[in-house]
């Protein structure tokens, strides 16, 4: 497998191979049932089978470490705005008030507290199925997903070549600007004050974008030489026949879809608040 | 029979330019023959090659009169799609060339396009990766892979296709000379094997003729000057009158006095072997007086046991110790990934050695940073785009010395003077843009040159530079080397290491495998097998010939062209 795919992590579980056009299905239809709830015991059952999801993937934990931590703060982060700016905000989806936390200018209530603790956990369960789709699907396929799933193969090609590219051309941003440091144009402490260090970055842009012109430039001709755009239609040296397992996981997919929709209709309406 | 191609008074002209680019071109080329279309940059033979694939107009707009036909239909009728049918182009940038994300990706790219079933692209990847030798790659991806590799997979792209065209344009470009070599072996393999048509653009003489060619096309500017047989071509001496370089053994031959009118194989270095000749170019080279290239300045630089890794269990350099004293020229010489960036990189202070240590005029520089290195030892890139960052050529020149503090009138007067040494100061108000490469790469090292460093790093400095610009650009660094400004030229170009530098040291797997005078390193074939270099033809005709001296022999050509120059 190529280096240049970045974040995929190579395997041989059935959730790697798993179609990837039926994994972004997945994906987007778990994210619209997500947001159609707020209910702490559904994400519970959700948050169960997707850990359960991306434990049978067997993606090494440091692999998954980055993206949970920024999940994690970004949570956090939110929770803790949500309470000090809107400490009873709670009150306006259960009528109730049980004042909890003293803040000063106001009190944190119990009902704000469990809204936070559901949007949170609301959060959390988009993360493994993300983490699932990302980390096992191969670049190379995802592409090819993207045209199954009826996005145009022009545009689903285009994000093939910006997974092709984006190593190169970070590289590139690199050398320039060592170069530019070299000449005192660079953005450590010694290069100046703040302003000074945020001027020499835009420094870069210059070469930077000349030189992704001309690149985009050759890679355009390249294709077009290669026939690229000629037809309505391409077909994909990486993409895969659906196997039996798709199917019945599709079929899944849209049962729950049924289910998520019968739920929200006539059982799990709003809030869920026990207290 | 019939023509593949036929131009028959065939202008073109640029939108964007006034005067056009090509003139009045005839020229048929048959079905099955290796053609070589040669000439210095901007003499249309680049424009000649978009016309045959159809970048010319599909990409490139432009007015053109007269006719070309191509697979005996009228090119300008056919789409760029359907001309791509006939004609397969290698580009010269082989990054941009590899779109896919993995080599079977890559190589399968027009069959997608041409919405060939999944289960045959399989069969016809793995055939056409066979046809190359690259049928292990399959899966490798392009950061896996290096130059020469990149551009089978494209050929081997070009060949699941039925186009019998193939059209080369500027293969060798950027090649190190083994990969170069390989890949002139592998076109004429398949030119062998499949009997296809095959169009070669380049620049590269001696690098071109290493496999036979039926027929030399020169172009200059923008018309076909020569249409001959490399025998005839070469014999007469003609290619200098155009911007390119005769091979070098032709030219001794001819320093040597001796005729080559009528001679067979010229272009091969150890063809016409004949004792005769042997004992002119003997007596020819005894009579140059030898003239090693002796340096003893000041020390400037020194590493000291230099041993360095990414991944510390791994280490990319190792235990590299090397001098570099005033005015002197050094080659660091090698293949990719031999460890000349990373060690680059190590005197410019991007990466801390493991161990040992680098100084600076006798003290160490190991706490120094980027940029205080950068006001000793300058870092010129090889491509100056990729270096200029303002509007206006002054500008571009002074802001350097601005990120130092220093300004006002003083400021003025080292700009001017840069410029003046770069031979820039008439432009001084000029925007960028308006400059050709060549003076491009000259304001790119005036940047430098305006901080007075004592030693500069050129990565690549005559990449993609005909002979014309290449000996401009080279004898300006001679000079600047004569004041006694230190430089070090990060090269896989042998010319320029021979004729250039004082001194060659090369690396291979992150060692110093070599480090003397140039003659005597690449007249040596067992380190330039190893670097990935190639012995200098100058070396292999003098061996052929059973010279008393090769390697003395090369030095005398050196020498007595280095005369030359300076007379």
């Amino acid at each position: 497998m190529s280096k240049g795919g970045g974040i995929y992590v190579a395997g041989d579980s059935w959730v790697h191979r798993l179609d990837g056009a039926v994994k972004l299905i997945l994906w987007l239809i778990w994210t619209v049932v997500v947001f159609m709830f707020l209910d702490l015991r559904l994400f519970a059952v959700m948050i169960a089978i997707g850990v359960a999801l991306l434990w049978s993937a067997r993606i090494p934990l440091r692999k998954m470490a980055f993206l949970f931590w920024f999940l994690i703060f970004f949570t956090f982060t939110n929770a803790i705005f949500i309470l000090l700016i809107t400490p009873t905000f709670g009150t306006t989806l259960t009528g109730t008030n049980t004042p909890l936390i003293p803040l000063g200018y106001n009190t944190i209530n119990k009902e704000t507290l469990f809204y936070v603790l559901t949007l949170s956990a609301k959060y959390i369960t988009l993360l493994p199925l993300t983490l699932v789709f990302i980390l096992t699907t191969h670049p190379s396929r995802f592409a090819a997903s993207l045209n199954k799933v009826g996005v145009p193969y022009k545009i689903a090609y285009a994000v093939s070549i910006a997974f092709r590219y984006i190593p190169d051309l970070t590289q590139e941003f690199k050398h320039i600007l060592n170069s530019l440091s070299a000449r005192g144009l660079g953005i450590t402490k010694e290069d100046g004050t703040i302003a000074q260090r945020m001027k020499n970055l835009t420094l870069v842009v210059v070469p930077l974008l000349q030189s992704s012109l001309h690149h985009i430039d050759a890679v355009s001709n390249a294709m077009d030489l290669r026939g690229f755009g000629a037809h309505p239609k391409r077909t994909w040296y990486m993409g895969m026949k659906m196997s039996s397992v798709d199917k019945t996981v599709l079929l899944f997919i849209l049962l729950l879809l049924a289910l998520a929709i019968y739920l929200k209709v006539s059982v799990l309406k709003g809030f869920w608040y026990p207290l | 029979m019939q023509p593949v191609i036929s131009f028959q008074n065939y202008t073109f002209r640029y939108k964007s330019q006034s005067e056009p680019t090509l003139r009045n071109i005839n020229l048929d080329i048959q079905s099955g023959e290796k053609i070589w279309i040669a000439g210095p940059s901007g003499s249309g033979k680049s424009t000649l090659a978009h016309c045959i694939n159809g970048l010319i107009p599909f990409s490139y707009g432009g007015e053109s009169s007269g006719i070309l036909y191509v697979g005996g239909k009228e090119a300008a009728k056919l789409s760029i799609f359907e001309l791509s049918r006939h004609v397969g182009t290698i580009l010269q940038d082989q990054d941009a060339q590899f779109v896919g994300l993995s080599v079977g990706e890559d190589v399968a790219f027009q069959m997608e396009n041409e919405q060939v079933p999944h289960s045959q692209m399989k069969q016809d990847v793995y055939a056409s990766l066979t046809q190359v030798g690259m049928e292990e790659f399959e899966s490798q991806g392009p950061q896996d892979l290096s130059g020469g590799q990149k551009q089978s997979v494209s050929l081997a792209g070009i060949l699941s296709t039925e186009a019998d065209i193939l059209l080369f344009d500027e293969p060798l470009a950027n090649l190190d000379p083994a990969s170069g070599a390989r890949a002139m072996k592998l076109i004429d393999h398949i030119h062998q094997s499949t009997g296809k048509t095959i169009i070669i653009i380049e620049h590269r003489v001696e690098d071109v003729l290493q496999q036979p060619i039926d027929r030399i096309i020169v172009m200059s500017e923008g018309e076909i000057v020569r249409d001959q047989t490399p025998d005839q071509l070469l014999a007469e001496g003609a290619l200098s009158k155009y911007g390119l370089r005769q091979p070098l053994h032709l030219q001794a031959m001819k320093y040597a006095g001796i005729t080559m009118g009528g001679m067979k194989g010229l272009s091969d270095p150890e063809g016409n072997v004949h004792p005769s000749i042997g004992e002119e170019l003997n007596a020819w080279a005894a009579g140059i007086p030898f003239d090693p290239p002796h340096v003893e300045g000041e020390r400037l630089l020194e590493l000291d046991h230099l041993t360095f890794g990414y991944d510390k269990s791994r280490p990319v350099i190792k235990d590299v110790s090397l001098t570099l004293s005033r005015g002197e020229t050094v080659a660091l010489l090698g293949n990719n990934g031999a460890g000349k960036s990373t060690l680059s990189g190590l005197i410019t202070g991007i990466y801390k050695p493991d161990r040992g240590e680098i100084r600076y005029r006798g003290e160490s520089i190991a706490s120094w940073s980027i940029r205080k290195r950068g006001a000793a030892i300058g870092y010129v890139m090889q491509n100056p785009n990729h270096m200029i960052t303002q509007h206006l050529i002054r500008d571009e020149v002074s802001i350097g010395l601005r990120a130092r503090g220093i300004t006002g009138d003083e400021m003025t007067a080292k700009t001017d003077e840069a410029l003046r040494t770069c031979g820039l100061y008439p432009y001084r108000n000029w925007p960028v843009s308006a400059l050709s490469y060549g003076q491009k790469k000259r304001l790119s090292i005036a940047s430098i040159l305006v901080l007075k460093p004592e030693i500069m790093i050129l990565d690549e400095p005559t990449a993609g530079q005909d002979y014309k610009h290449y000996k401009e650009f080279m004898d300006f660094i001679h000079q600047l080397a004569g004041q006694g400004m230190a430089f070090i030229f990060i090269t896989h170009d042998m010319h320029l290491a021979l004729e250039y530098a004082s001194r060659a040291v090369v690396l291979s797997g992150g060692e110093i495998i070599a480090a003397n005078h140039v003659a005597n390193v690449l007249s040596n074939p067992v380190v330039t097998k190893k670097a990935h270099l190639r012995e200098v033809s100058l070396s292999r005709f003098a061996k052929a010939q059973q010279l008393q001296a090769p390697e003395r022999f090369v030095q005398a050509f050196v020498d007595y062209e280095k005369r030359g120059m300076q007379a």
